[in-house]
């Protein structure tokens, strides 16, 4: 029969054995691309190992999303660090919605489970709010031992602003920033053919859309064009998934502000959204924008309902789209990586097309044209490493590693790296976004001072998911959503 | 000797065990759900709130939405799961050559993790990837998206959960059909009855136990679907896949809304139980009354 | 119910019709997550087919060999075996200390236990990750991303339905056997594991091959209670899904080698999973 205890008594004793060796082991990363030594003059090097020294044998803990700067900061910095300081870097890389939730029950319970944590520039505002985050203006000026010369605050491009709190200090370091921009085919727009059939279809020049009149009648032409020639074209993608958190953003951070509707059309000083309390969610001029993008779905490929930011950089990668609002940490790729798309050396990058006024006011400083994406990593006010951390935050920090991540991640946080050589060299592939990055960077801006940006967006994103699966309409969706955006402002606190 | 201490000693790990882990948990979950808790509130803490939370629940059409659906939902699949286990537990009785094999394949899904499930499912029926839209679209001329339309969603949904599961009732159907004596239904069939009637009359009684177990397991994880449906459909379009385990998944992490999610939790909870047992009691009259 | 009759042509045929059927539905979404992780990233932009003649076996090197996923893949072995060996241990002691014994209060536990699947995961998750990286200090040693910390959490989902099922089997061994041996002369723990396990075999083979499977294929818990050391496969797969693009070939391939255990165990056990049910099963 079963020679059950032998073989128990020996499993249990081997699973014990194995068990135990449930000790934490070195952290292994994974094969990384060859980098380059950091180019640290000798007297840098030797600073970082000094300023270490009390530090040397400590592990800090960290944790971020699982995309290329995040992944090159872990694999490629970490050791790099590692080598200089002598400091251990134990960096988890995860999914979009664990990198929330792990480090807001960290710093809510205090348990200094992380060292540094990775704040997107939308949810800064939210931790400011409660505290969660170490000053690190005012930790630099207790410790200057800890001051590394070759990092420095202003070296970085005026994205930083959005880590600051009201008297100028900065609670995180940048380390990854794009801008929303409208990606087209270039080798659609600029074919003779094509542009001669929009010409007699249309009766004006094709062109990448600076009017959402425009974008719609591209977007139209091509969708036919697409349809007639049976290819799997569109003329649009749409961030349009239905259970997603991704539409509602594409909905108020990217299609809004082009019509005029900044900050979600929540005003900020006395937190209502309504029309009728002094707010815009529901105006006229949102509801134009909700239905704008709504018809949209009626040119972009069918997928665009259940496409989230990374479905709709994949179908305009696939030559699905003969346009698209495509966050520009996916423009590199798309437009150099033959492995993972076909349209390399088609992509061309423009600014969203804009209803009136709105590029004055961008211009201005009164709104923006668009999203300004990014996050920093920032030290939580739990953690029981500040310090080691703090070297480790201005070692990614330092203007000499910063070409090369540009290039493995194409995100730009300082100014020096747009003239760096190797930049400059892949500007040209990508259309130049490097350089529309530094010159639109201005007119762009991140999300709204929300101290309850996830609470809000929670609550927001079921009416904006009905309307995308029609069952509802844009207004009767908007006029629901300012409604509960009001509620729940008022439930957490805020306004009367 | 046999002192109830050394049976005691024998529970005592277990209960050791499942109390730090399942009851320490429970108590701090009611307590939050009586508390007005939003990490991200003005003040962030939590705050004594009596039976709001409750209160808020009876009026909340999010919620009650999202019950009814998976009240539906879980309806349908556990029906269909029961059925056709049942069918399928009935063919692979007899032996035939190869059974062990279909055997095996039939349980198959059961091992696929439900994270893998639904992105499995994912690549089936997302339109540009999927073979699924695909070829109904080419072949019949059938339009399917299961990110625009409801229906589809929903189907699809139930459709995958009656693919994972089935087998689980299948190998519980068939231990039981295994275990049941043989005489009663030859000598029913050799006194006159067709296999309908002993089907009916003699079969099913005798297999109630086996029946309500697996209904009970089968209703307690339907109830409590998360993983597979999220990754298919995020709970769309709009909230026609949101059922109650996803409900409370976007309370409690995406709105940070700890307080409202122990409230909610603890009242499906309770509703679980509730239902389980109104189930066990009819179940078992249903049973009594064949005899 | 065995028919003594002669099946007819009909009966064959239609037995066999049925199965082909039903095994083709069975392994079609099987087929395609095997197919797209044998797909390059460019490829799978194209217009989807059934068959595939290439296989792009970049999508399986590149995990199998990251020193990241092996560890995953030992963590998930690890993790699951033991809480598999743990959960038929206590079950065994504790179905044999409420069968043997009437301890007061015993069927209460009973219902208890049962009760701890009922409730929907998302709200423990906050208590359990406070236990995890607080509640309990040995040190400066916690059980946040420990694998024996998962090991204990998973008890908490297999020892129920294990304990429920093997009460049964525990009540059909007659008590006069442990009496026989008492008189013998022996004790408790010699009964125990020459005469009970033995009998129950097959049973604690059904509790050990569903708890392994459950502990390997469990997601929500394993996420939020574990970071870079203790992580597990199902939560690596979670981790592809990116704001750049999911590389859903290497996921898939991913995915399908996480299949492939839990199919070998599967393959060698799995008459045991129906002789073990039909014990506890009928004894309600």
């Amino acid at each position: 029969m079963f020679r059950w205890n032998k073989v128990l008594g020996f499993v249990i004793v081997l699973s014990m054995l194995l068990t135990a060796c449930a000790a934490p082991a070195a952290p292994a990363a994974p094969a990384a691309p060859a980098a380059e030594e950091a180019a640290a003059p000798a007297e840098a090097e030797s600073w970082w190992a000094e300023a270490a020294a009390p530090y040397a044998g400590v592990t800090i803990r960290g944790i971020s999303e699982s995309t290329p700067p995040s992944r090159y900061s872990a694999e490629v910095l970490t050791k790099q660090f590692e080598e200089a300081t002598g400091i251990k870097v134990e960096f988890e890389i995860t999914s979009w919605d664990e990198m929330y939730n792990k480090p807001i029950k960290d710093m809510q319970a205090n348990t200094g489970i992380y060292d540094f944590v990775y704040i997107e520039q939308d949810i800064i505002d939210s931790y400011l709010a409660q505290d969660f985050m170490t000053n690190l203006t005012e930790m630099l000026a207790e410790k200057p031992e800890l001051q590394s010369p070759d990092f420095d605050f202003d070296k970085f491009t005026s994205f930083i602003n959005d880590f600051k709190d009201a008297e100028g200090n900065i609670f995180g370091v940048p380390m990854e920033a794009f801008i929303k921009v409208n990606l087209y085919r270039k080798d659609l727009f600029e074919n003779p053919e094509i542009q001669a059939a929009f010409m007699e279809q249309y009766g004006y020049e094709l062109a990448p859309a600076t009017t959402h009149a425009q974008y719609r009648d591209n977007a139209e032409f091509f969708t036919e064009y697409g349809r007639e020639n049976d290819l799997d074209l569109w003329g649009t993608t749409v961030q349009g998934h239905t259970g997603h958190a991704s539409s509602t953003y594409e909905l108020v951070e990217t299609i809004l502000p082009t019509f005029g509707v900044y900050n979600w059309g929540v005003n900020l000083d006395t937190w209502k959204a309504c029309v009728e309390n002094g707010g815009e969610m529901n105006s006229d001029a949102a509801k134009e924008a909700f239905s704008f993008w709504l018809d949209m779905l009626n040119y972009a490929p069918p997928e665009a309902t259940s496409s989230t930011w990374d479905e709709v950089a994949a179908s305009f990668a696939a030559g699905r789209a003969a346009q698209g609002w495509v966050y520009g940490e996916n423009a590199a790729w798309i437009a150099t990586d033959p492995d993972r798309s076909i349209v390399i050396g088609n992509v061309g990058v423009a600014i969203p097309p804009l209803a009136e006024g709105v590029m004055e006011d961008a211009e201005s400083g009164a709104g923006y044209v668009g999203y300004y994406d990014g996050g920093a990593f920032g030290i939580p006010y739990s953690s029981n490493n500040k310090e080691a951390a703090l070297l480790w935050l201005q070692f990614i920090g330092q203007e000499s590693v910063q070409a090369e991540w540009a290039a493995a991640g194409s995100r730009i946080v300082m100014e020096s790296t747009f003239s760096d050589p190797l930049i400059v060299e892949m500007d040209g592939k990508v259309d130049n976004y490097y350089t529309k990055l530094k010159e639109w960077g201005p007119l762009f801006r991140g999300a709204p001072p929300f101290p309850f940006h996830n609470a809000l967006r929670g609550n927001m994103d079921p009416p904006i998911w009905q309307a995308l699966a029609g069952e509802i309409d844009a207004s009767t969706a908007l006029d629901e959503a300012c409604r509960i955006a009001e509620e729940t402002m008022m439930q957490l606190g805020f306004g009367e | 000797m046999r002192s109830n201490r050394m049976g005691w000693g024998l529970l005592a790990p277990t209960l050791i065990i499942l109390g730090v882990m399942g009851l320490l948990p429970f108590i701090y979950v009611l307590v939050v759900g009586f508390t007005d808790w939003n990490v991200f509130s003005a003040t962030g803490r939590p705050v004594w709130a009596g039976a709001n939370n409750f209160r808020r629940l009876v009026f909340d059409a999010e919620f009650l939405g999202s019950m009814g659906r998976t009240l539906l939902f879980t309806a349908i699949v556990v029906i269909s799961e029961l059925v056709i286990g049942f069918l399928l537990a009935q063919a692979l009785v007899k032996e035939f050559p190869g059974k062990a094999i279909f055997r095996t394949i039939h349980a198959l899904p059961l091992m696929v993790a439900p994270i893998a499930v639904g992105a499995t499912w994912r690549l089936l029926t997302v339109p540009g990837l999927g073979i699924l839209p695909h070829v109904l679209d080419k072949t019949f001329g059938i339009e399917y998206n299961v990110g625009r339309h409801a229906s589809h969603a929903f189907a699809t949904a139930a459709l995958m959960d009656i693919w994972h599961w089935t087998p689980f009732v299948t190998l519980t159907m068939l231990a039981g059909l295994t275990a049941l004596p043989k005489e009663p239904m030859e000598q029913a069939l050799v006194d006159g009855a067709n296999r309908w009637q002993v089907l009916r009359h003699l079969t099913l009684p005798m297999m109630m136990p086996v029946i309500i177990t697996t209904s009970f397991i089968r209703i307690m994880d339907a109830l409590r679907i998360v993983d597979e449906v999220y990754l298919l459909t995020g709970g769309g379009p709009g909230d026609s896949t949101r059922f109650m385990g996803i409900y409370i998944f976007r309370v409690v992490m995406q709105r940070t809304d700890y307080g409202y999610g122990s409230a909610v939790s603890l009242l499906v909870y309770y509703f679980t139980l509730v239902l389980c047992w109104m189930l066990f009691v009819g179940l078992t009259q249903i049973g009594r009354q064949q005899e | 119910m065995r028919r003594n009759e002669t099946r007819s042509l009909l009966g064959w045929i239609g037995t066999y019709v049925l199965w082909i059927i039903m095994s083709l539905v069975t392994l079609l979404p099987i087929y395609w997550l095997f197919v797209i992780s044998a797909r390059t990233r460019v490829e799978l932009f194209g217009r989807p087919t059934l068959l595939q003649t290439t296989f792009y076996v970049e999508n399986y090197i590149k995990p199998l060999t990251s020193t990241v996923f092996q560890r995953y893949l030992t963590n998930s072995l690890v993790i699951a075996t033991s809480n598999a060996l743990l959960v038929a241990i206590l079950a065994v002691f504790a179905t044999y200390a409420l069968s043997r014994w009437k301890l007061s209060g015993s069927d209460s536990i009973f219902f208890w236990l049962i009760t701890n699947r009922m409730a929907p995961a998302a709200a423990f998750i906050l208590p359990l990750y406070l236990l995890f990286t607080g509640w309990f200090r040995i040190g400066g040693a916690t059980l946040f991303d420990t694998r024996i910390g998962l090991i204990l959490l998973y008890c908490l989902f297999n020892l129920p339905f294990a304990i429920w099922l093997m009460k049964g089997i525990m009540d059909g061994i007659p008590i006069e056997l442990d009496e026989a041996a008492f008189v013998d002369g022996a004790n408790m723990w010699t009964v125990l594991f020459r005469i009970i396990i033995p009998l129950a075999g097959p049973g604690i083979a059904v509790t050990v091959i569903l708890s392994w499977v459950f502990a390997w294929n469990e997601y929500l818990f394993a996420a939020s209670l574990t970071s870079v050391q203790a992580r597990t496969i199902t939560t690596g797969l979670a981790e592809f899904v990116t704001v750049t693009g999911t590389n859903w070939g290497e996921m898939a391939a991913v995915a399908f080698i996480s299949l492939l255990p839990a199919l070998i165990f599967l393959a060698f056990v799995q008459r045991y999973i129906v002789m073990g049910l039909t014990f506890g099963a009928v004894k309600e």
